[in-house]
């Protein structure tokens, strides 16, 4: 598929070895970010003024007042089972996202196989998404990992009021984003669809949570919504065995013709993936099985996601209940069985869809049977006051003077340290849980404009650039205009030499695109930049071949490139000059040589060698290594 | 609307249905022929010395790499002779002005967007580069030699490119379209070309494809105009179309290796001329159901053809008939080769093995003469 293939293994050391150390970095900012909070709250709090406490109820033990900040407020419990339940969701998440073969490997491993079943028009919302994480792997992986650890901390540490259903929003809109663009709209466009694959997408459901968790606290306090919820999963589940059972999809055979059928075939690949051996010996055994017993597993399977959908449909205690502690084995059994596990069948992002729909299960049903009673006033007068939540609780007086100074007055200096001397622990996390998603959005808002792609991929094939101190050998050789041109006439400008076949089928061509692409990324600078490559072979040293390459890489209309001819034994005393290899070899072969590429800075002295061998030619790491160069070549102006 | 616009508008759909504004491009009933892929496998003598060009090492992709070979006197033995310094993943042309001398040009390929072009005078031990060519079209003989140093090429967007000598630059000549546009092209109902060549006088010639059946598509210059200049089918093959498969210069003379209708109505016919005019027709022989997979000639105009289903024919020349060849030996890329009169042989590779053979003995047979390893640099146009 068209943006997935970066040209890297996943397990790459250097994008690796690049992932950790932002990772780390980034970790110590949020550390940082968490200590300077409780160092401010902290102190703020122990000014006169302040609540001296750790809870709003100024409780004289720290851990009671803690937990009397988080948890004092009687949230419902089944938004509660969905708001900690997603949180701690997003954090495994979070953890799945910092495994070392994720930033290389999410694209290939993750976004294109769960695409490729799709229509050409998900594919192709599915190609841009891995394209922008292929061109910027280090980058994007960290900024979604924090982004998700983002999340799960802010659902966490806001139990209600509009802190908390803007972390749902979070999760809602986030959700969205890894379902579209990750998961393919959870392959429901595809051929195969089926709940017991993970249809719908797991990320639908952390979104479908989040959607719930933006509603209002009044809505939590009927049981409509539980109703609603539960209704809502019935119909879905009513559809799934209806599309389970539907003839012709090859869920009914467990083999046929002497292939497995759809779901031994699912159940014999998740065994084959490394795995601890029970859990693979376990899933040998279901595939076994359901080859063996094709019709009646799915049978049992079509039973059990009907009846569960009608019991859940009829909204009846009763019911309800033991069919919802029924409905979560079976998820469990299916997380088993079916998704092994959700992240150890490959490359695994999430848990899968069977935990999150466990949650929304019993979410529902709590919502349903254990509806809260009405607010205490204080609880309602802070749901209607929700600009004193996000950082605080504390309400602003109101002020006289119109809308702008009103916002003045509750922005200004001692607004915010009224807010802060009443904030609770769970605000103070929020904030932080705020400054988390921050520290990934903004990375990744960055790696959306940014147009070239990183230097980190063009590093893991070649290595990195190697520092050199010594003056360039000069020469003086024909540029492609017929004119004489000396490397020493370049003094006073950078100089991105390299040594090009004008002939050559393969790397030259690459090469000098991505000279072309680093003097477009280098804008204005790069009028003190000349791209200069030198013929190596000498076989085809004619200028008409030096015009004829220009011409075919759309080199002739680049005012600073120069590419350089001259008789064979002029040609070959530079080749000595600058160590470089030309050699021909036999029977239809091209030539032999090295691709290498050298900057010379403004007196005339190399200063850095770098390899370009453009490796696999893919538009991700031809960027990439027109950005190494461009990067070398104003590493270079600046040093100047 | 008024009565006398709906009159008029109903003429203009009328005469549209019609097809009146359409310009008629071929005869009513003359199906458009589908362009024949033509194997750039092929084989020529000049002056006693045979020249064979054939891919080697992958069936396909870049780590397919085509060949010269060189063989000196019927006696002698096949060398490897391939340009040096250049890839030769997007095949070989051939043109040869005379003895020891060959013009070669290779083909666009992987990231190689133009034509080399590189030429021998010591029978391929030294190559010396002529100015590239646009880029040679993907048929064998898309580059043709003049004695006096011309050269014509017929490039990958149907474009004649003329070089008044070989260190001269190319200049367009002419185009199949504004061929098709000429009066000749026109008779024709020209729908590509295939080859150029010249004449032993030095006149281009240029070959295609015809809409038109039973007209072969040969077209000389004269008085800076293009004629029609193919030869005069018999009445039997009147109403087939014809492709001009080859058009080479061999012993002296033009030789155009000719289709004549297609399917099980297919045959071959060869033609020579000595001004590019006036032409001597082949008997048709039929090849119902095959096509041609590669074609060769020989130093007094002799033609050899390899078909589909290994099957291999010979034509000694003018007045002669065409003779069918015992089974040929099978390979990977096969090539029939007329060193000398009365002399065939034949080419065949797999993998990096060229194996040479000889028809010997009565009746004939095909014996192994010589085997080389070609030192194939597999991986080399891979990129890494």
């Amino acid at each position: 598929m068209p943006g997935m293939n970066n040209g890297l293994d996943p397990d790459d050391p250097t994008v690796v070895a690049a992932s950790r150390a932002a990772l780390l970095h980034q970790g110590l900012i949020v550390l940082l970010i968490f200590a300077v909070l409780s160092v401010a709250w902290v102190s703020v709090r122990g000014q006169p003024g302040g609540s001296r406490g750790w809870g709003r109820e100024g409780s004289a033990h720290p851990l009671a007042r803690v937990r009397a900040g988080l948890w004092a407020y009687g949230e419902p419990a089944g938004r509660q089972v969905l708001r900690i339940g997603f949180g701690l969701l997003w954090l495994a998440d979070a953890v799945l996202l910092a495994q070392p073969g994720m930033a290389a490997g999410l694209p290939s491993q993750v976004i294109g196989p769960s695409a490729v079943t799709s229509p050409a028009w998900v594919q192709h919302v599915a190609g841009w998404a891995g394209n922008t994480w292929s061109y910027q792997p280090v980058e994007v992986s960290s900024a979604a990992l924090w982004i998700e650890a983002g999340i799960g901390l802010w659902l966490l540490a806001a139990p209600r009021g509009t802190s908390s259903r803007l972390a749902g929003l979070a999760s809602l809109t986030w959700g969205l984003v890894v379902w579209v663009f990750g998961e393919s709209f959870g392959q429901i466009f595809a051929p195969g669809l089926s709940w017991l694959s993970g249809a719908p997408g797991a990320a639908l459901l952390y979104a479908v949570a989040g959607a719930l968790l933006v509603l209002p606290d009044r809505a939590w306090r009927t049981p409509r919504l539980g109703r609603a919820l539960l209704g809502g999963l019935g119909v879905f589940l009513i559809g799934m065995a209806v599309l389970q059972a539907w003839p012709g999809r090859g869920f009914w055979q467990g083999a046929s013709a002497g292939q497995p059928g759809t779901l031994a075939a699912l159940a014999q690949t998740l065994a084959g993936t490394p795995q601890p051996h029970a859990l693979s010996a376990l899933l040998s055994g279901f595939a076994s099985l359901v080859r063996a017993h094709g019709f009646a597993v799915n049978l049992v399977t079509v039973i059990v996601l009907a009846a569960t959908g009608l019991a859940f449909l009829s909204a009846r205690r009763r019911v309800t209940g033991p069919a919802v502690t029924a409905f979560i084995g079976v998820c469990l059994l299916a997380w088993v069985l079916t998704e092994d596990l959700g992240f150890l069948g490959g490359l695994g992002a999430d848990p899968g869809s069977m935990i999150p729909m466990t949650l929304l299960a019993g979410g529902g049903y709590l919502a349903l049977t254990r509806v809260p009673a009405a607010p205490a006033p204080d609880e309602a007068l802070a749901e209607e006051a929700p600009a004193a939540e996000i950082g605080t609780d504390a309400i602003p007086e109101p002020v006289a003077g119109g809308l702008r100074d009103r916002w003045r007055e509750r922005l200004g200096p001692a607004a915010l340290h009224r807010s802060l001397t009443a904030a609770t622990f769970g605000a103070m996390m929020s904030l932080g849980a705020i400054g988390v998603i921050l520290l990934g959005a903004v990375p990744m808002a960055a790696a959306q404009v940014t147009p070239a792609a990183s230097v980190i991929l063009a590093q893991s094939m070649d290595g990195a650039a190697n520092a050199m101190d010594a003056p360039a050998p000069d020469f003086t050789l024909t540029d492609q205009h017929g004119r004489q041109m000396s490397l020493a006439g370049l003094h006073g400008k950078v100089v991105l030499l390299t040594f090009l076949d004008p002939v050559c089928v393969t790397d030259c061509p690459l090469i000098a695109q991505e000279f072309r692409a680093a003097g477009q990324l280098l804008g204005a600078r790069s009028r003190q930049v000349e791209l200069v490559a030198v013929n190596i072979n000498p076989l085809y040293s004619q200028l008409a071949y030096i015009r004829a390459f220009d011409h075919a890489e759309r080199l002739d209309t680049v005012p600073n490139w120069h590419f350089l001819t001259s008789n064979p034994a002029r040609l070959r005393q530079v080749y000595r000059a600058y160590g470089v290899a030309s050699q021909t070899l036999p029977a239809g072969a091209m030539l032999g040589h090295s691709d290498i590429a050298f900057v010379v800075d403004q007196r005339g002295h190399l200063v850095q060698e770098l390899n370009v061998d453009p490796g696999p030619g893919t538009a991700i790491t031809k960027s990439s290594f027109a950005a190494e160069l461009a990067d070398a070549a104003s590493q270079t102006l600046r040093s100047a | 609307m008024t009565r006398a616009r709906r009159a008029a508008a109903g003429l203009a759909l009328i005469m549209l249905a019609a097809g009146c504004g359409s310009r008629a491009e071929r005869p009513a009933g003359t199906p458009a022929p589908a362009p024949v892929p033509l194997s750039l496998v092929t084989a020529l003598t000049l002056a006693g010395t045979t020249w064979a060009t054939i891919p080697m090492g992958a069936p396909s992709g870049p780590n397919q790499f085509w060949q010269l070979f060189t063989l000196s006197g019927p006696s002698g033995r096949w060398s490897l002779r391939t340009p040096p310094g250049i890839a030769t993943n997007g095949a070989l042309v051939l043109a040869g002005p005379g003895r020891q001398t060959l013009i070669t040009g290779i083909r666009p390929s992987l990231d190689l967007g133009f034509s080399p072009v590189t030429a021998t005078r010591d029978g391929g031990g030294t190559w010396s580069s002529l100015p590239p060519e646009p880029g040679f079209a993907d048929v064998p003989d898309a580059l043709a030699a003049a004695p006096d140093g011309r050269l014509i090429a017929l490039d990958v967007n149907q474009t004649v490119q003329a070089s008044a000598s070989q260190q001269a630059g190319w200049t367009t000549l002419t185009t199949a379209k504004d061929l098709a546009a000429t009066a000749a092209g026109r008779r024709c109902a020209l729908a590509r070309l295939t080859a150029v060549a010249y004449t032993p006088a030095g006149s281009p010639l240029l070959a295609g494809i015809c809409g038109r059946a039973g007209t072969a598509g040969i077209f000389a210059s004269q008085d800076q105009t293009w004629q029609l200049a193919g030869p005069e089918l018999p009445a039997a093959l009147s109403g087939q179309p014809v492709r001009v498969i080859r058009l080479s210069q061999a012993g002296g003379r033009d030789v155009a290796l000719l289709q004549a209708g297609t399917g099980p109505s297919a045959s071959l016919l060869a033609a020579w001329a000595g001004d590019g005019r006036a032409w001597t027709l082949s008997p048709a022989f039929a090849i119902p159901g095959s096509h041609t997979v590669s074609a060769s000639f020989g130093a007094d105009g002799a033609v050899a053809v390899v078909l589909s289903g290994g099957r291999g024919v010979t034509l000694s020349g003018p007045g002669a008939t065409w003779r069918q060849l015992p089974p040929l030996p099978p390979g990977q890329a096969v090539v029939l080769a007329l060193p000398a009169p009365g002399t065939t042989g034949l080419l065949a590779t797999a993998g990096s093995m060229l194996t040479a053979w000889q028809l010997t003995g009565q009746p004939a047979r095909w014996t192994r003469t010589q085997s080389v390893k070609v030192p194939i640099q597999y991986g080399s146009s891979s990129g890494n």
